[in-house]
């Protein structure tokens, strides 16, 4: 008999309604895809509920993005991506998901697929070698745009659509690498000119070495807990108010329908529909810069401007003195110098620079007395989020 | 034509990823036919392809060959990148995001023929060509023949 003695409080508050599988067999005649849409189909039917209803996801192999796009799942708050088994970790995180109302209903699933490396009667079959491409559809390399060169399209296609010009893009970089030259953690400090940034080398037009993320060896960690217990710990502590993630069913890079219809943006709306703050509330914006140009969406989709507005919003929030953003003359935007000058941390850098902010313990520039800082990792396709700190 | 057995489409794709929901794309590239599947129930056409129909969750999507005509939604320049036969960096290797006129929001990426870097534009006509690259048929757009 339990004794209830650890905390526990989603007990009892979740349950499972709807349950699918598939034949188990040595040869299927599917792929993983296959599988995976027909239990998906098979469960989300027994719950009584359509592709609609779901609005979270979570699975191994197949890739949560590609499996939302094929059963049509319109937009989900939540998703894990976690490639590999085992299966019980997309089960715990659904099952928190939803109590914590990121997400109404969760789909979770497995796919079990026997491989080349694994069995010797399918070591024969093309379908199940041990594979070196990437788990999606694309076009043979290098005529593709998944990976890296997708945000070099994107950016072209911004700047077409826009009206927007190279000198938008260096404004990010330059900003960052301002803000890196008062950071002694920064990988990459040395300032950098509007002269420089348009004479540097092209790797990918219309994106330069500066427009890239500054790669590097590093890690970050966290240490989290309740907010209760987090009173009687030493530092002060940074409270999560809201942290979401967005994805949207056009989440391959040739198929998103526009520049309005990202995951920043299904991301930005789930944040903000759980927050009692305001965009008004926020003293530092950390957004994702893994490339330039997911800065610039991030400001429109966050809901400093409009669609399109973000080179016209950051002209006039800059400070020619100080050569970077500062919003309303106060907000800093990625004072570290972001993924493009203080390292390519994939987020984590921003997450740590928010949390040092709040503590007034910036290691660059510190916003006085900042409350509130807004992290938004991610990019455009697949891995979008948005966490909301406070003190 | 002559067939081209799933083990054949693997061994001259070495680098692709290969199911059997894209066997049939690939199969398509080496016999020079852009195959696209399209929904048997509702019409819908999608690229990438997946086993099932996203609109209507039909499993009756069949790879069907394409007009080749469309416009260009976005391109990039690649500088560098791993070496490849045929394939020059130095002077910039052109990928090119095509809208098809099939349906809105279905493109096929690409590379292009007869028509310089400068002259690459958003929104320019194109019709599918294909090239040779290390004796493997590529599919690749040129400039549409202005009307
Ligand atoms: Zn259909």
């Amino acid at each position: 008999m339990g004794t209830m003695t650890v905390r526990y409080p989603v007990r009892d508050q979740v349950a499972i309604v709807g349950v699918g599988t598939t034949p188990y067999s040595r040869d299927s005649g599917k792929s993983e895809m296959g599988l995976v849409v027909d239990a998906a189909r098979a469960a989300i039917k027994d719950a009584g509920l359509t592709a609609k209803d779901v609005d979270g996801i979570a699975g191994t192999w197949v890739r949560a993005e590609l499996a939302q796009a094929a059963l049509g799942i319109p937009a989900v708050n939540y998703y894990l991506n976690t490639r590999l088994p085992p299966f019980s970790q997309q089960v715990v995180a659904g099952i928190n998901a939803v109590f914590s109302g990121l997400c109404d209903t969760m789909l979770v699933y497995h796919c079990a697929y026997r491989m080349g490396g694994t069995s010797r009667s399918a070591g024969g079959d093309p379908f199940r070698v041990s594979r070196r491409g990437m788990p999606r559809p694309l076009s043979p390399f290098p005529d593709t745009i998944t990976g890296a060169a997708c945000y070099a399209s994107w950016a072209n296609r911004y700047i077409e659509e826009y009206g927007a010009s190279r000198e938008d893009l260096g404004r990010i970089a330059i900003n960052n690498r301002t803000n890196a030259g008062h950071n002694e953690h920064a990988a990459a400090r040395k300032p950098l000119t509007m002269d420089e940034y348009l004479g540097a080398r092209m790797v990918r037009d219309p994106l330069t070495v500066f427009d890239m993320d500054y790669t590097i060896d590093g890690a970050d960690a966290f240490i989290i807990t309740t907010a209760e217990r987090a009173r009687d710990l030493p530092q002060k502590p940074v409270i999560v108010h809201a942290a979401v993630l967005g994805q949207t069913d056009h989440g391959v890079e040739e198929d998103l329908p526009d520049l309005t219809d990202t995951g920043l943006k299904v991301a930005a709306d789930a944040l903000w529909a759980r927050s009692e703050l305001t965009l008004d509330d926020v003293d530092v914006f950390m957004p994702y810069d893994g490339f330039s140009v997911i800065t610039l969406k991030w400001f429109e989709a966050i809901g400093y401007c409009g669609v399109g507005e973000a080179p016209g919003f950051v002209m006039d929030n800059w400070n020619e003195d100080a050569d970077r953003i500062e919003i309303r003359g106060r907000v800093s935007v990625n004072p570290h110098g972001g993924s493009l000058s203080e390292g390519a941390s994939q987020s984590a850098g921003h997450m740590r620079e928010a949390v040092n902010q709040l503590r007034g313990q910036a290691s660059g520039l510190q916003v006085e007395g900042a409350r509130t800082a807004l992290v938004a990792p991610g990019g455009f396709f697949y891995n979008a989020g948005a966490m909301l700190f406070r003190t | 034509m002559s067939e081209i057995t799933d083990q054949q489409v693997a061994d001259r794709l070495p680098d692709m990823w290969l199911d059997r929901d894209n066997v049939e794309f690939y199969r398509g590239l080496l016999q020079r036919r852009l195959l696209i599947n399209r929904c048997a129930d509702c019409g819908r056409w999608q690229q990438p392809p997946f086993p099932i129909c996203p609109s209507c969750w039909s499993d009756d999507v069949r790879p069907t060959e394409v007009s080749g005509e469309g416009t260009i939604h976005s391109f990039t320049i690649l500088r560098a990148g791993p070496p490849l036969p045929g394939v020059d960096y130095a002077s910039g290797h052109p990928v090119v995001v095509v809208e098809l006129a099939e349906q809105q929001g279905v493109r096929v990426t690409a590379t292009t023929a007869d028509v310089a870097h400068e002259e690459l534009r958003v929104g320019m006509p194109v019709t599918l060509t294909w090239v040779d690259r290390g004796g493997e048929p590529v599919p690749a757009f040129r400039p549409a023949a202005s009307a």
